[in-house]
């Protein structure tokens, strides 16, 4: 942690950045986003397990890129983010100094995008172990018990959108469902509007969810929204053999072609 | 408020033998907005397109929708009917009661329902349509020949004849193809290289065309009218301003034991050659795989010998960028080789060999002046057999197809063979003689009664050699298949015909489709020969499926003709259904995040990016843009872009929404 606080002082006070973005404790004690701009408030920065939040959520955000260069703490997830961020031509790597934390929470030195690759490469990427653990209990079920276990979960959904929010690949400017040049989502929560936006949110992932699980923990009502996005990222996995947020060049499976694909998912 | 026309047709009795087209039209009469709904024998008759023309006006019609076809088949009637009847063409639908409905149902009620029900999801999609203006593109008239065959030069001297240049890419050192290999050409036994020789002097010297060879087609991108096509120059290491092609070089090369491409491996050739005499453009090329200053470093000899200091070692390949409107694709053939057979060898006898190999044999300026020798120890063989359909129609060995050309150039060279060698004995083996074409059967005929070629009708089931001779096996099926031995000195194997080498390659890059065995495909097989299925790309000669030199040429005039229909216009009208990338004032500028994975997606190129930037110059923002001129509106980006901010202009998502919607609702 000194050695994290030491070197957002460092950057901060050489003006290699205009904000640090890291994680501070809150009143209650739960880690919140800080976004540190002045080296004499960079002693709040923390980093424990409580600091779970997607920090790259932000980089897309035009009030944060007002800011310019900037620094944010990073663990695997949010470095792969940022990967995919990149990719997608959302945020400029250059502009960009990445305070790697690694698995046991020390500070990585990260010089760049492409040490930040070699970092990633070298890490398990499947989805974590408790989701995994679920989404296999779920894949016992036969496909009407699967439909009405996610129907009975659909149902809480207020549409507060919560998840689209807290996950750093929706960052679209204007969502689908504010779309009403046709109406494709309702508006209202209702069981059939509910079920089509879940649908559609995890469609919109497919090939591009990092398994951060950001939009579960997010919902309010404890919808395991994140389950249908880990299971498409699976599945690009078996059918692909790519995983999300492993490089800054395009590589969405979902809108590139290899002559050899497999089709076998074609019916 | 919108003003619908239905018109519903009965197709003669094609619709209404199993629609109540009256039904139809009185119930679509009632929906809302429909202000006109009637029937008719046949729309698409001069009284039937009359009765739309005379609608719009009389009841100020917004929207139309004939219910009859398939909108291949009469769209572009019926949009210019209300054209002319003062509604834009792109505010006319169809709906097909025909090859949707009526042909696949039986007649009932429910058949009559669905047609109700296709023709209200058209209603409600007309009712979104917009005016559209066509799109018009420019047509840069300079056509591009790849192959420099007999095809690709007949081809290149039509079109520019026709007064418009044209670019001749050819990937060997000369032009010329396989007929420079011949001997002589059936059905009339004229020298090949006398009659194609003047004609590639002329691709040479003609003011219009400009000819590249030893080069090759890098990537082709762009669309009917305007395509950009990048050749790669392969470095011929040569300055060829300077060089006189003395030849001089040519002969002082220490490499001299290089299997000659030209003879068919039949002769050697040295590492800078000129492949033959006649060659166009008459100048070397360093073959820099043998040649020994890239192998060892060091040898330079022919620079040393050349009087006008030409060679250039260091030259490296070229890529040049060209302007193109329309291609032919003229890049031949080739044939099977004898090691391809198992039961003839696997090519280990050296005196049986394939078609192009006797080619070279009776050819007078060939590796034996055109004395028909046997390569094992230059023999004159006194018994020869000819095998016709050597891997041609035999489904085992994959091509099942006839090769069309073999039983005319093994009659051709059973003939050549009896012409030189009097005393000698000439055998074809065949299935049957296919000898369609002007004056074809006839040169067949003189071969047998006049030349007395001993033909059999049977296939060689193996050749081994005794003492040697190459004995070979076979039947006689006119004879009750009894078993035919054949001690002979030389065979010969008009072997299959098949693609070029690259030929896939190269497709893939133009965008064409390709068969099974790798053969171009024509657009349609009877009424479109020479189009393939990418607008302002055509086929000419064997590179679609062999083929001799009538039909070669024939056909390469063919496509010169469409290039040439192509070049009469100044622009190019397109259909404007092509998406667009939504556009709104600042602060949004587009509800597009510019995240570009439309653009990988789009199979045609077709989407740039534009920066929106500051009146100083400061980019606001980077989004999608769509190239009018290059998108086909296949709406796969429309499909991808998951912030909805790109649609399709004809089939908007609004449209196709309400065509789904009406469906889903009770009328
Ligand atoms: C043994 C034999 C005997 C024959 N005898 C007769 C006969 O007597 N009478 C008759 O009418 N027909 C005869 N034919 C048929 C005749 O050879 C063909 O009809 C003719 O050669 C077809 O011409 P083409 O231009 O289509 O193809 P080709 O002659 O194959 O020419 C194709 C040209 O394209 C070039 N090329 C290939 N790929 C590329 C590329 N990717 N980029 C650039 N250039 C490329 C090649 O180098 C070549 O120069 C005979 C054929 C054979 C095999
Ligand atoms: S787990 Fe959820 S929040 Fe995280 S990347 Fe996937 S979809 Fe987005
Ligand atoms: S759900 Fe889809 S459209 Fe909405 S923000 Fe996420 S990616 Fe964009
Ligand atoms: S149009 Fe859609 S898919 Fe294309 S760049 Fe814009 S947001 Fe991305
Ligand atoms: S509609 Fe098809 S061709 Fe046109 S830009 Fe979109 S993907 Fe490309």
């Amino acid at each position: 942690m000194n050695n994290l606080i030491s070197r957002a002082k460092e950057l901060l006070e050489s003006k290699t950045v205009n904000v640090v973005i890291g994680y501070e404790a809150g009143p209650t004690g739960l880690a919140r986003p800080a976004f540190i701009t002045d080296s004499a408030k960079a002693d709040k920065l923390i980093y424990d397990e409580r600091c779970v939040q997607n920090l790259a959520v932000y980089l897309t955000k035009a009030e944060v890129k007002n800011f310019g260069k900037m620094a944010i703490v990073a663990r695997l997830p949010v470095m792969r983010s940022i990967m995919m961020l990149i990719s997608e031509q959302q945020v400029i790597g250059d502009n960009l100094i990445i305070l790697g934390i690694s698995e046991d929470n020390s500070l990585l030195d990260i010089a760049s995008i492409s040490v930040m690759q070699g970092y990633i490469d070298k890490c398990d990427l499947g989805n974590p172990s408790k989701d995994r653990e679920i989404l296999a209990e779920l894949n016992k079920m036969t496909p009407e018990e699967k439909f009405s276990w996610w129907q009975n979960q659909f149902s809480k959904c207020i549409k507060c959108y919560a998840c689209r929010q807290a996950c750093p690949m929706c960052y679209c400017i204007r969502c689908t469902v504010e779309v009403n040049q046709p109406q494709w989502i309702p508006v209202q929560a209702n069981a059939h509007g509910n079920t089509e936006w879940h649908i559609l949110r995890a469609m919109h992932l497919a090939g591009r969810c990092i398994s951060c699980g950001e939009c579960g923990r997010a919902c309010p009502v404890g919808i395991p929204c994140h389950l249908l996005t880990m299971q498409l990222a699976d599945q690009v996995w078996n059918y692909f053999h790519v995983h999300a947020g492993t490089s800054d060049k395009m590589n969405s499976v979902l809108s590139t072609y290899e002559p050899n694909d497999k089709e076998s998912f074609i019916i | 408020m919108a003003r619908i026309g239905v018109f519903v047709c009965h197709c003669g009795e094609n619709i209404s033998a199993t629609v109540d087209c009256g039904k139809v039209a009185e119930t679509i009469g009632k929906l809302k907005h429909v202000v006109l709904s009637t029937e008719y024998k046949y729309m698409c008759s001069d009284p039937g397109q009359t009765l739309i023309k005379e609608a719009i006006k009389e009841h100020n019609l917004t929207g139309v929708v004939v219910s009859a076809c398939s909108p291949r088949m009469h769209e572009p009637t019926f949009r210019k009917a209300c054209a002319e009847g003062g509604l834009n063409p792109y505010l006319c639908e169809m709906a097909n009661l025909r090859e949707h409905c009526s042909w696949v149902h039986e007649k009932n009620e429910l058949t009559t329902e669905k047609a109700i029900d296709i023709v209200r999801t058209q209603v409600e999609k007309v009712k979104l349509n917009s005016a559209l203006q066509p799109i018009k593109v420019p047509v840069t008239k300079t056509a591009m020949v790849i192959g420099g065959g007999i095809a690709g030069i007949q081809a290149a001297l039509d079109i520019a004849n026709t007064g418009h240049k044209v670019v001749m890419i050819e990937r060997s050192p000369s032009i010329g193809g396989h007929m420079s290999q011949l001997s002589e050409t059936f059905p009339t036994l004229d020298c090949s290289q006398c009659i194609l020789t003047p004609r590639m002097v002329e691709v040479a010297q003609h003011p219009n065309i400009t000819l590249y060879t030893y080069a090759e087609v890098e990537s082709v991108e762009g669309f009917i009218g305007n395509f950009t096509v990048k050749v790669r120059k392969k470095a011929k290491s040569l300055d060829e301003k300077l060089c006189t092609g003395c030849g001089l070089c040519t002969t002082k090369c220490p490499q001299k034991k290089i299997p000659n491409e030209f003879e068919q491996g039949m002769g050697m050739r040295p590492a800078i050659y000129i492949p033959f005499p006649q060659a166009v453009p008459n100048r070397p090329v360093i073959d820099r795989e043998h040649c020994t200053y890239y192998i060892k470093g060091k040898c330079k000899i022919c620079e040393i010998v050349c009087p006008t200091k030409a060679i250039r070692f260091d030259q490296p390949d070229e890529i040049i960028e060209l302007q193109i409107g329309a291609i032919v694709a003229a890049t031949g053939f080739d044939i099977k080789h004898a090691d391809f057979f198992p039961e003839y060898g696997y090519g280990r006898y050296k005196d049986i060999i394939d078609g192009l190999q006797f080619e070279r044999l009776a050819s007078a300026s060939g590796p034996t002046s055109g004395v028909i020798k046997r390569p094992s120890d230059g023999q004159i063989p006194k018994n020869i057999v000819f095998i016709a359909c050597a891997g041609s129609r035999d489904p085992a060995k994959g091509i099942a197809y006839c090769s069309k050309i073999c039983c005319m150039y093994t009659a051709k060279h059973a003939m050549l063979y009896k012409h030189k060698v009097h005393e000698g004995k000439a055998h074809v083996f065949y299935m049957d003689i296919r000898s369609g074409g002007k004056n074809y059967d006839e040169f067949v005929r003189r071969a047998i009664e006049e030349d007395h070629v001993n033909y059999i009708r049977g296939r060689v089931s193996t050749i081994y050699e005794r003492n040697g001779k190459l004995i070979v096996k076979g039947v006689d099926t006119l004879l009750s298949s009894m078993p035919v031995e054949i001690e002979a000195d030389m065979v010969v194997l008009a072997t299959a015909g098949v693609a070029n080498s690259g030929a896939e390659e190269l497709a893939q890059k133009l965008h064409i489709s390709y068969d099974s065995h790798k053969f171009f495909a024509e657009a349609h097989p009877k009424l479109k020969p020479v189009e393939t299925n990418t607008a302002g790309i055509f086929l000419a000669g064997a590179c679609q499926n062999p083929k001799d030199i009538p039909d070669s040429v024939s056909q390469a005039s063919g496509s010169a003709v469409k290039v040439a229909a192509l070049f009469s216009q100044n622009e190019l009208t397109r259909e404007p259904l092509v998406a667009v990338v939504n556009r709104m004032g600042p602060p949004l500028h587009s509800t597009c995040v510019g995240c570009f994975l439309c653009q990988a997606v789009c199979p045609y190129q077709a989407i740039e990016r534009e920066d929106i930037k500051t009146r100083d110059g400061k980019v606001l923002k980077s989004l999608a843009k769509i190239n009018e001129g290059l998108c086909q509106g296949c709406g796969t980006c429309v499909a991808l872009c998951r912030s909805k901010s790109i649609d399709l202009h004809g089939y908007s998502n609004n449209q196709v929404y309400a065509e789904v919607v009406a469906l889903l609702n009770e009328y």
